[in-house]
């Protein structure tokens, strides 16, 4: 697993690394993705994620950007509960603002 | 001729009470496992004790490290983090783990190990010299996890069948291991396991014969998941006279199973050679569990917790149906959190208003709870709770904090159930299979005796053990010995027994704060609504 430092690390880059780790999730998945995988793209009805995937998804980020126990409640959840379903720009968003 | 000098088979939950009865001679059916047979009586066998909860996650990571779980840190499947007042759950992983593993200490010293189907080996471990092919892990997660990767790609092209779906967890499956299931869900949760097993012998093999590592170490899981839902066809205690249909097929599939897994030991034994020394263990043995104890029901009758109010909504059928506690915070001192920790948790309160008791009751107040629980029988009449570990006696050590304060121990060493549900003890309709903390410990091949059975061991002792039979030395902090009465004198004076030097501090540190109880509240909640637990 590639980590760098993400002291400066600016949002299309941010973008980048984590579209980078979800078509490495996916490489192998069997599915058949109508559009590129961009901020619109939805974890659960467009890459067709379980709540396993999502875990593993939370650990594959902590070891590609080098940093452990980031606050993922923070975009995971919402008045105590879990999201329905949650977009590849929430996590960027909630990504930059943990690095910027 | 193979280099490598180290096998070791881990069988999960693997027993004597079944061993001993698959390798004697069965009416019709003859010696189940005559491989399993012959390494017995070449070879030398002990009873392993377990962890003190003897549980896969905990078990297995004292297996791979030699410390206690109040040490390595790992308790449980689930684990929780506190970040900034929100909790968030997720289950443990590899980076938990704050002890050198087995796999580390070796390849740092040079060696090639090989790690296959063992919990907590995923995200792969750093610092291995050699591969990693973790276990408890799904299917569409095993390549990014296998280490190196190209291992992976090279193993579905040139294993013949090589099916990852077949060869990962399936989570949805493997959760029916503690349900009670119909008789068809029952025979075909037991043929589930078959072609994963072959599954697992084919990628053993493979590496093997191609990656010759100086230790390979697999695990074979299927025992411990077809004896929870089998076991009444396993143990010779429980096996009927007059079988069913049904249950003659359970039996049959079962003894299939078993002579399958024989076969499989067979062929990596005899491929690696002769020069080669062989190791069992199991994490844990297996009993029958013939009561079921709703422990929070029980907290609850004695005033010790309080439910919450049922208010219809689906959210609350949907706890209902779960088996993970919806209580009444502000009205609980004592509850269980999961079915697996058997483990009663203490509520302190951190500052003035918060709910719990106050910190100086703790003892007084814990002294209570320990005599309560004890004072408890069964439809018998018998204590239902025939221990009670007290957290700072069972898991010294960094985490000691992060075990439950008292862990119980039952009469038939079954596991609780935190459902609501009225009476608190009652009979099973069916024995079950559950984890009895005597595993098993077997050594065969160059330089072990042929003792046959000798004292219990203890889990620890396993990865001193494969150290000193890779000519490695045992670190001094490691809490397991090499036992000597395993090894032939002469090969044991040219192979002796070296202590070195302290393990290495692991990667992967935790930094965990204690969890007020309304976070603790959102872990049950969460849990919940995923459905993940039993």
């Amino acid at each position: 697993m590639t980590t760098t430092s993400n002291a400066s690390i600016p949002p299309e880059a941010i973008l980048q690394r984590l579209k980078d780790v979800l078509e490495d999730f996916i490489e192998d998945w069997d599915i058949e993705l109508e559009e590129e995988i961009g901020r619109d793209t939805l974890l659960l009805a467009d890459l067709e994620f379980e709540s396993i995937d999502i875990i593993q998804l939370v650990v594959a980020i902590e070891e590609t950007f080098g940093k452990r126990k980031l606050p993922f409640e923070q975009v995971l959840m919402k008045d105590g509960r879990y999201v329905d379903d949650l977009s590849v720009g929430a996590i960027a968003d909630f990504l930059h603002g943990q690095f910027s | 001729m193979s280099k490598t000098s180290t096998l070791f088979i881990g069988l999960d939950g693997c027993t004597y009470t079944v061993l001993d009865h698959l390798t004697a001679e069965q009416p019709g059916v003859g010696v189940v496992m005559p491989f399993m047979k012959q390494l017995m009586e070449g070879g030398t066998r002990a009873k392993l004790r377990s962890t003190p909860n003897p549980l896969t996650p905990p078990a297995w990571t004292t297996m791979q490290t030699g410390r206690g779980p109040g040490v390595h840190g790992v308790f449980d499947f689930i684990r929780s983090e506190d970040h900034g007042g929100e909790v968030y759950w997720t289950l443990y992983d590899s980076r938990d783990i704050d002890a050198e593993t087995i796999w580390q200490i070796a390849s740092r010293q040079g060696k090639k190990v090989a790690c296959l189907n063992f919990p907590l080996t995923a995200p792969p471990p750093e610092n291995i010299n050699g591969c990693s092919v973790p276990g408890f892990i799904p299917a569409k997660h095993m390549r990014r996890n296998t280490h190196p990767r190209e291992l992976f790609e090279r193993m579905k092209q040139d294993i013949p069948g090589f099916d990852p779906k077949e060869l990962a967890w399936d989570f949805e499956s493997e959760k029916q291991a503690m349900e009670s299931l119909d008789e068809d869900a029952t025979e075909n949760w037991v043929r589930y396991h078959l072609p994963r097993e072959e599954q697992w012998y084919r990628v053993a093999d493979y590496v093997l014969r191609n990656e010759q590592p100086d230790l390979l170490a697999v695990m074979f899981d299927g025992v411990d998941k077809i004896q929870h839902q089998a076991w009444e066809f396993l143990d010779p205690a429980l096996l009927s006279e007059t079988p069913t249909p049904w249950q003659q097929r359970m039996r049959d599939v079962c003894v299939e199973y078993f002579r399958k897994l024989d076969g499989f030991i067979q062929s990596l034994v005899e491929t690696a050679g002769p020069e080669a020394r062989v190791f069992f263990c199991s994490d844990h043995g297996f009993t029958a569990q013939f009561d079921q104890l709703r422990i929070n029901t029980y907290l609850g009758d004695l005033g010790y917790l309080k439910w919450a109010e049922d208010d219809g909504s689906e959210q609350a059928k949907r706890r209902e149906a779960s088996d993970f506690a919806n209580l009444d915070w502000d009205q609980t001192l004592a509850y269980c959190r999961t079915p697996s920790s058997n483990g009663i948790h203490i509520r302190v309160a951190e500052k003035e208003g918060d709910p719990g008791i106050q910190p100086e009751e703790y003892e007084t107040f814990r002294d209570k709870l320990i005599e309560d629980l004890k004072a408890l029988k069964n439809p018998e009449g018998e204590p239902m709770i025939i221990d009670v570990l007290k957290r700072e006696d069972w898991f010294p050590g960094p985490y000691m904090k992060h075990a439950a304060d008292l862990t119980l121990v039952l009469h038939d060493h079954g596991f609780v159930s935190i459902r609501h549900r009225e009476p608190a003890v009652v009979k099973r309709d069916r024995p079950a299979g559950t984890h009895h903390p005597d595993g098993i410990l077997m050594a065969y091949g160059k330089g072990i005796a042929a003792k046959g059975m000798t004292p219990r061991r203890k889990i620890a002792d396993v990865p001193s053990m494969l150290l000193h039979s890779m000519g490695l030395p045992v670190p001094e902090d490691l809490e397991g010995k090499v036992p000597k009465p395993f090894y032939d004198r002469e090969w044991l004076s040219t192979n002796p027994i070296v202590v070195g030097a302290a393990t290495v501090a692991a990667a992967g540190q935790r930094d965990i704060e204690e969890m007020d109880e309304s976070e603790k509240q959102q872990i049950i909640e969460q849990l919940q609504m995923l459905g993940y637990m039993e």
